[in-house]
């Protein structure tokens, strides 16, 4: 800024400069001219008067160094000189103001010399005789006048760089001070030059713009880290050199890892081989996906290559916790493949009867034995049947037909059904309690109370006890079945519920339960958002109350 | 310049990670090979140590190269000059899983008592091999010390297997082929227990310039 003013300063300066010595040279030099012109006539007249009155005489008494007289006849022919020898001079008669004034009676002509440095003026006037006197003087032209001045001029240039100088620097600075002062973060509220405002005006907008965009870019931000953040499932996403980008909280717990790895490659925070191929088989195909333990919990991997324009941009990592739906699908084989073998054993027995009876080889005394046999396997298979049409339905969740049901009314009921069995292996029955009303579906609730009678009364010694009691408290209903019997050793606790669990493995013909009952209490207990609750001991008696939150459960 | 030689170390640290990881899988499937009896395994095993060869001689040529072309200095060269040591390691632990394996299909199958302490001996050091290449991960100086440390349990594993093995031979002459062999792997494991010992002692060389004294 300084030096371009200076220099703009400092050339006004010297065209100034420049321009005014131009002018007052060409002026003063023409008017100093016709000043020397007028002396000279003035002085030629005076000559001439006086070589007509004294001749020679005159002109050689005359010594002069200003002027130059020459004397020439009227041919041309150089009578007298002041500065030569006149013999010696060449005929004048063709030089242009000796013409004009042999012509006219007076001439005047100005002629530079060779060098440039000086030119001649020349007067001349016709005496009476004809002859012609001339006188001349030299004078130096104006290029050798503005020479001489160059030493003063030089001076004067030397004394406008540093004024100019000063100048600049001063001007620059009382220019900018304003520029330097503006507030660039506030920019309306500066009162500058008010050339600068569409500039301020602009920066003001594209601050705006900035600050918007910014907002946008932040709330975006946001809005990604807090589905990120709070979805359970972990996501990674990498670069295309498979460093990370981005890591969510499930990630960084389930590759147990902390925002430091950002930046990082992605092998630093899992170098499996199976996750090694699954990389490179994304970046080589697009997509990924694999199995794997990790943390005591089943993962599966998703891992997609990000392409826009035709250009990998990276690779996202998505791991789901399949924990839950891998052991559903092992209860789910599991379920099956006990259903088959339970549903096998009472045909294999029954088709054995048959097959026996069939080739003759029962004794027709024995035959009404089989046939019971065959029975009893058919009801047995009937209901197992039952109790999976019943389970099914339950795993359904098919809503049901609610109503108000009496706990200890439906505890009577079971009771009267079961009063048989419990004869004959010599329990007691007895239904205790408050009414218990509350809001179910009737059948899956005696479902519940007969499953929990029926094993209490099927896993008893004889001479036992079965005691149901019905209790209402702060609108909450519970039931408990308890017994005296054999009871649950701890370890088999949790698992009684299991589907086809049994405790004892070889009894479970002799016991002749399905395997079913409980899972069956289990759901309907859970159909009405209840609680089972489990006590026993092993040869003390088990008690299993179920807890229903509220009685419109 | 510069930028390119950063990618180049980052790639180099990634191979290094991959390399580790490799022998990682070598000495899991070796033991795994051995605990089972599985043959197959231990075939997979052999046919995969080419695999860790060539890496090494991949990282080993980057590395020259790296030094060649880029003459780095202080933090980088001594990454790069342990990564040079610390390749040999690995590539030899890959050597001696592959020697594992290859006993284990001399083995046919053949278990017996006392492969309980070997079995415990190959879990502590492949928990060393995991931790040194962890710590060379994440730089942890502290972690490569632990490494360090577990070898005097490694190492004590391998006197205890020595004395089962004596004792098996003194009761049970017919054995011995047998009882060779399983001193062999538990000397194997010893050796790869050092090794692990030698990468934690040169990612502590790599992070903080000295190189600790054995």
């Amino acid at each position: 800024m300084t030096s371009k003013i200076f220099k703009s300063v400092l050339f006004m300066t010297i065209a100034v400069l420049m321009a005014s010595l131009l002018i007052v040279t060409g002026v003063l030099y023409r008017y100093f001219g016709t000043v020397q012109e007028t002396q000279l006539k003035d002085e030629l007249s005076l000559a001439a008067e006086a070589t007509e009155r004294l001749g020679e005489t005159y002109l050689e008494s005359l010594s002069s160094d200003r002027y130059r007289l020459t004397w020439v006849s009227s041919d041309g022919e150089v009578l007298f000189d002041s500065h030569a020898d006149a013999a010696a001079m060449e005929n004048h008669a063709d030089r242009e103001e000796i013409k004009e004034a042999l012509v006219s009676g007076t001439g005047s002509s100005t002629r530079r010399s060779s060098t440039l440095t000086e030119q001649t003026i020349y007067e001349a006037t016709q005496l009476d005789d004809g002859s012609v006197l001339r006188i001349s003087v030299s004078r130096a032209t104006a290029f050798v006048l503005v020479l001489g001045m160059l030493q003063p001029i030089a001076v004067v240039l030397v004394i406008a760089i540093a004024l100019s100088a000063w100048l600049a620097h001063g001007m620059a600075k009382k220019i900018v001070e304003p520029l330097n002062k503006l507030d660039l973060e506030k920019p309306m509220e500066n009162d500058a030059y008010e050339e600068l405002s569409p500039l301020l005006h602009r920066i003001h907008a594209q601050h705006k713009e900035i600050e918007y965009q910014m907002q946008t870019l932040k709330r975006k931000q946001d809005e990604f880290e807090q589905i990120t953040g709070n979805m359970k499932e972990a996501l990674v996403l990498l670069d295309h050199t498979g460093r990370i980008i981005s890591i969510n909280p499930a990630a960084k717990t389930l590759f147990g890892t902390s925002s430091s790895c950002i930046g990082e490659d992605f092998l630093t925070i899992d170098r499996k081989q199976n996750m090694r191929l699954a990389l490179d088989e994304a970046n080589a195909r697009g997509h990924a996906d694999f199995r794997a333990k990790k943390n005591g919990r089943e993962y599966q991997f998703d891992l997609s290559r990000i392409d826009s324009d035709g250009k990998n941009h990276g690779v996202v990592v998505l791991a789901f916790d399949i924990t839950e739906q891998v052991n559903a699908e092992k209860h789910r084989r599991e379920f099956t493949a006990n259903v088959s073998h339970e549903l096998k054993t009472p045909l294999q027995s029954i088709i054995g009867s048959a097959e026996l009876m069939e080739n003759g080889i029962v004794k027709s005394e024995d035959v009404p034995r089989f046939i019971g046999h065959i029975r009893k396997e058919a009801s047995r298979l009937v209901f197992l049947i039952d109790d999976i049409i019943r389970l099914s339905q339950l795993d359904e969740g098919t809503e049901m037909p609610r109503e108000d049901v009496s706990l200890k009314v439906l505890s009577e009921e079971v009771c009267e059904t079961l009063a048989d069995a419990a004869k004959l292996k010599d329990v007691s029955l007895e239904v205790t309690g408050d009414d218990g009303v509350i809001n179910g579906v009737r059948r899956l609730l005696y479902e519940i109370v007969y499953n929990l009678c029926d094993n209490a009364i099927k896993y008893n010694n004889p001479g036992g006890h079965v005691k149901v009691s019905v209790a209402e408290r702060q609108g909450t209903v519970q039931i408990s079945v308890s017994d005296n019997g054999i009871g649950i050793a701890p370890e088999h606790q949790d698992k009684v519920f299991e589907r086809f669990y049994r405790v004892d493995k070889s009894h479970s013909k002799q016991s002749g339960g399905t395997g079913l009952g409980l899972s069956i209490v289990k759901h309907a207990v859970q159909y009405h958002h209840g609680k089972i609750v489990v006590e026993s001991e092993p040869n003390k008696g088990t008690t299993i109350t179920v807890l229903f939150d509220d009685r419109t459960a | 310049m510069r930028n390119r030689f950063d990618e180049q170390l980052f790639e180099l640290n990634r191979e290094i990670i991959e390399l580790g990881a490799m022998c990682e899988e070598a000495i899991a499937s070796a033991v795994k090979a051995l605990t089972t009896g599985d043959i197959e395994l231990a075939v997979s095993v052999k046919k995969n140590s080419g695999g860790i060869d060539q890496m090494e001689r991949d990282i080993e040529g980057r590395c020259m190269k790296l030094l060649l072309h880029q003459q780095p200095v202080a933090r980088d060269l001594r990454l790069i000059s342990a990564a040079l040591k610390m390749i040999t390691d690995m590539e030899r632990i890959g050597d001696q899983a592959e020697d594992i394996a290859e006993i284990v299909t001399f083995l046919n199958g053949h278990t017996m008592e006392g492969m309980e302490l070997i079995e415990e001996m190959a879990r502590a050091t492949i928990e060393m091999v995991t931790k040194s290449v962890d710590a060379f991960v994440k730089k942890d100086v502290a972690l490569a010390e632990k490494v360090i440390a577990k070898d005097d349990i490694v190492d004590d594993y391998f006197s205890k297997v020595k004395c089962g093995i004596i004792t098996l031979i003194a009761e049970n002459h017919a054995d011995g082929e047998f009882a060779l062999d399983l001193l062999m792997i538990a000397k194997y494991f010893e050796r790869i227990g050092d090794h692990a010992t030698n990468i934690a002692e040169w990612v502590i060389y790599s992070v903080t310039g000295t190189h600790k004294e054995a």
